[in-house]
């Protein structure tokens, strides 16, 4: 690609002392940078208006036992040509800090405090150096991504205390709420300030669900861990299972049957009408329009119990291996699936005629929880969110995986960044994926379903997988090790980049509607917490 | 209006339209039984989420919608462990959930009974032995009832349900 090689060339006339190594992935380049240079050429590449990179991914990795490093990654996604460009850097020995790029970088805020908590690397000019995964009661010194971690310890607890930030003035209160919540949700905590009826601070505190999903990667082989992945966040079992599975593909240099790919296709797109179908009734919920509500959770579940039919399992695990898929779906199912779908769609119609005809729900969603354009590149946010705020990024056209470069999608943008937005977006996405799946009837083609693994990993390898879930972009980034084993397992959900992004949503919206627009964003929390 | 009430009579009832589930495998202790009817036609549920997946989540919402349709049978989710007549846990009890699983029971008024929804609470599936689990549910609060399942269809959590209810379910 003449245009990715142009900026590889810009970059390094603007940064000579950077070093281009082989890159890793396709449409991708790498560079090593010295770390003092980090901050400077991360601004480069995310304020340059032919560059506009937006911070996709940010991980550390500990090399040791093969060599005593640290390895900083930060990857980058160009906008326009959604050409990847990853910084790479080391921190060799006993050095433990790096330099913080979150003075400019707001997407990278996260990133750089799990980073600290994960491997007690230290960002040097952080604006807020308060743990993030470990909570208070954590001792000291407990970093469990270091290779000297052992995977069992028993963590002991210690006294401590969270300093939340405060709002000070006459008549301010703080509403705290969680971690355990009202309805059937996840665990997370939310502090309000509010003076009078308007929020005018939010503070999330997450983590609540810290499983240790990624040191668990490191004690599994890259074959057996697929089970795992599929329960990074239960509803979104394909989005990570087929993640994984493409990363671990590329390690072993496994082809996929072309068969297998639709039918993953397939499943990536029922996954998403399930749960598009159960957000848009949720919304309406919480805005107590039951007829919806009810409406909506039927039609899920006739594609939850078509999903039971077609793989025995409601949320389609165990379809998808290694390698392939594990049961074939023939013709005259993917006739029946089509049907089925075709009468949805249907209804799903006449219930959207009466939704959106609705006036008092139009008036619940409009202008409700807008997040601005401005802040949405700000925080990186991306997936249904970030296509409701302008940011026009979807993998399926950008990056094509599994059957998408021969199913072209379109993709649903709005601008306006309400509520109402992230409804459209969802039912346009719904229609869209419908649309799909019966186009991928008539091109699927004949073969086999799956290709058995021949080699082993080399030890040192690693890869970058992106699928585009129904929430947005889940990212894996897989090191094989030694015997077959996994070295480091980066996971990334969506979620962990949109959940800041909901704090500034939310200013100025009262707090009855605050469910409302965490529903809208429907982001997942133990997908954040891992 | 009119549309509204032509789609409602156009799509009839769906209650009901699903495979019955499987009867437990274990079945309910008498003395669990015996607390359980304490609660007669009015069966208040506190769902605590200690870390899971999210799909038993997503299973127990299903048991809400029209299909299910859990509430016919007395059964709905009470906003608060102090109006729940049971604790559903789900997940397995990270190091950080431990404490806010411990406080909950303890806010929840006595009788009560607790169960434990899913694999990961019965016995942590494959998340057992990690530095940010502590165990399984049991292991913290006494649990009466176990619904295995990775996760438990809904149909299998009405079954069990009513199982505990003497067949009311």
């Amino acid at each position: 690609m003449p245009e990715a090689r142009l900026c590889d060339d810009v970059l390094k006339v603007a940064f000579p002392a950077i070093r281009q190594n082989a890159p890793v992935c396709a449409k991708s380049s790498h560079f090593v940078v010295p770390k003092d240079l980090l901050p400077a050429i991360t601004h480069y590449l995310h304020t340059q208006p032919n560059f506009r990179g937006r911070l996709t991914l940010l991980w550390a990795c500990d090399h040791r036992p093969v060599r005593d490093t640290y390895g900083l990654y930060y990857l980058f996604t160009l906008e326009g040509s959604h050409h990847w460009v990853m910084l790479s850097t080391e921190l060799i020995g006993n050095d433990r800090l790096f330099p913080s790029i979150t003075p400019h970088i707001h997407a990278a805020h996260w990133y750089e405090r799990e980073i600290r908590d994960m491997f007690g690397l230290i960002p040097q000019g952080h604006p807020d150096l308060r743990r993030l995964v470990r909570h208070e009661h954590w001792p000291k010194g407990m970093h469990p991504l270091r290779k000297d971690f052992p995977w069992d310890r028993v963590l002991g607890r210690q006294q401590g205390e969270h300093h939340f930030r405060h709002i000070e003035g006459e008549g301010v209160f703080i509403v705290p709420v969680g971690p355990i919540h009202a309805g059937i949700i996840e665990s997370g905590h939310f502090r309000f300030s509010v003076a009078g009826e308007p929020i005018m601070q939010l503070e999330l505190r997450h983590f609540w669900k810290h499983r240790g999903v990624e040191k668990l990667f490191e004690q599994q082989t890259l074959i057996d861990a697929l089970p795992l992945a599929e329960r990074v966040s239960g509803d979104t079992t394909v989005g990570h299972g087929l993640a994984y599975c493409q990363a671990v593909e590329t390690l072993l240099h496994l082809e996929v049957p072309r068969r297998a790919t639709y039918l993953r296709t397939l499943f990536l797109e029922l996954e998403r009408l399930s749960n598009h179908l159960g957000d848009i009734g949720a919304m309406c919920n919480d805005t107590a329009y039951a007829l919806a509500h009810a409406h909506c959770g039927r039609m899920k579940e006739r594609i939850m119990q078509l999903n039971d039919r077609l793989t025995g399992s409601r949320f389609l695990r165990g379809a998808i291996r290694v390698g392939g898929v594990t049961r074939d779906i023939d013709n005259g199912r993917l006739t029946e699936i089509v049907e089925e779908l075709n009468r949805i769609q249907l209804d799903f119609s006449e219930v959207g005629a009466i939704i959106f005809a609705n006036a008092s729900l139009t008036d619940r969603l409009e202008t409700t929880g807008i997040l601005h354009e401005r802040t949405a590149w700000d925080h990186a946010v991306m997936g249904v969110v970030g296509r409701a705020s302008g940011m026009d990024c979807d993998l399926r056209r950008d990056r094509p995986f599994a059957a998408y470069d021969a199913l072209p999608v379109n993709v649903a943008l709005y601008r306006y960044g309400d509520v109402r937005a992230r409804l459209r977006v969802r039912g346009d996405e719904i229609h869209e994926s419908i649309r799909l799946i019966r186009e991928l009837r008539g091109k699927i083609p004949d073969g086999p379903i799956a290709n058995e693994p021949s080699r082993s990993p080399d030890p040192g390898d690693w890869t970058l997988s992106a699928v585009e879930g129904w929430r947005g972009e889940i990212l894996y980034m897989v090191m094989a090790g030694e015997g077959g084993r996994i070295h480091r397992c980066k996971v990334r959900d969506p979620s962990f980049v949109n959940w800041p992004a909901i704090q500034w949503a939310v200013l100025g919206n009262i707090i009855p509607d605050f469910p409302l627009i965490n529903k809208s964003f429907n982001l997942s929390y133990a997908g954040n917490d891992l | 209006m009119f549309r509204i009430i032509k789609k409602s009579l156009k799509i009839g009832v769906v209650t009901g339209q699903y495979q019955k589930g499987e009867p437990a495998a274990v079945p309910v202790v008498p003395e669990v039984k015996k607390k359980a009817g304490l609660f007669k036609r009015s069966f208040a549920i506190r769902e605590v989420d200690t870390g899971s997946c999210n799909a038993c989540e997503m299973e127990m919402n299903a048991l809400m919608n029209p299909v299910y349709d859990a509430e016919q049978f007395g059964i709905h989710i009470a906003a608060s462990p102090r109006h729940a007549d049971a604790l559903i846990v789900t997940g397995p009890v990270t190091v950080n959930m431990e404490r806010a699983l411990k406080d909950a029971h303890k806010q929840t008024p006595d009788p009560k009974l607790v169960i434990a929804l899913g694999d990961c609470a019965i016995h942590c599936g494959m998340f057992k032995g990690c530095y940010a689990v502590t165990g399984p549910v049991e292991r913290h609060i006494p649990v009466d009832v176990r619904i295995p399942g990775c996760p438990p269809r809904p149909a299998d959590i009405l079954e069990a349900l009513s199982e505990l209810r003497n067949g009311r379910p």
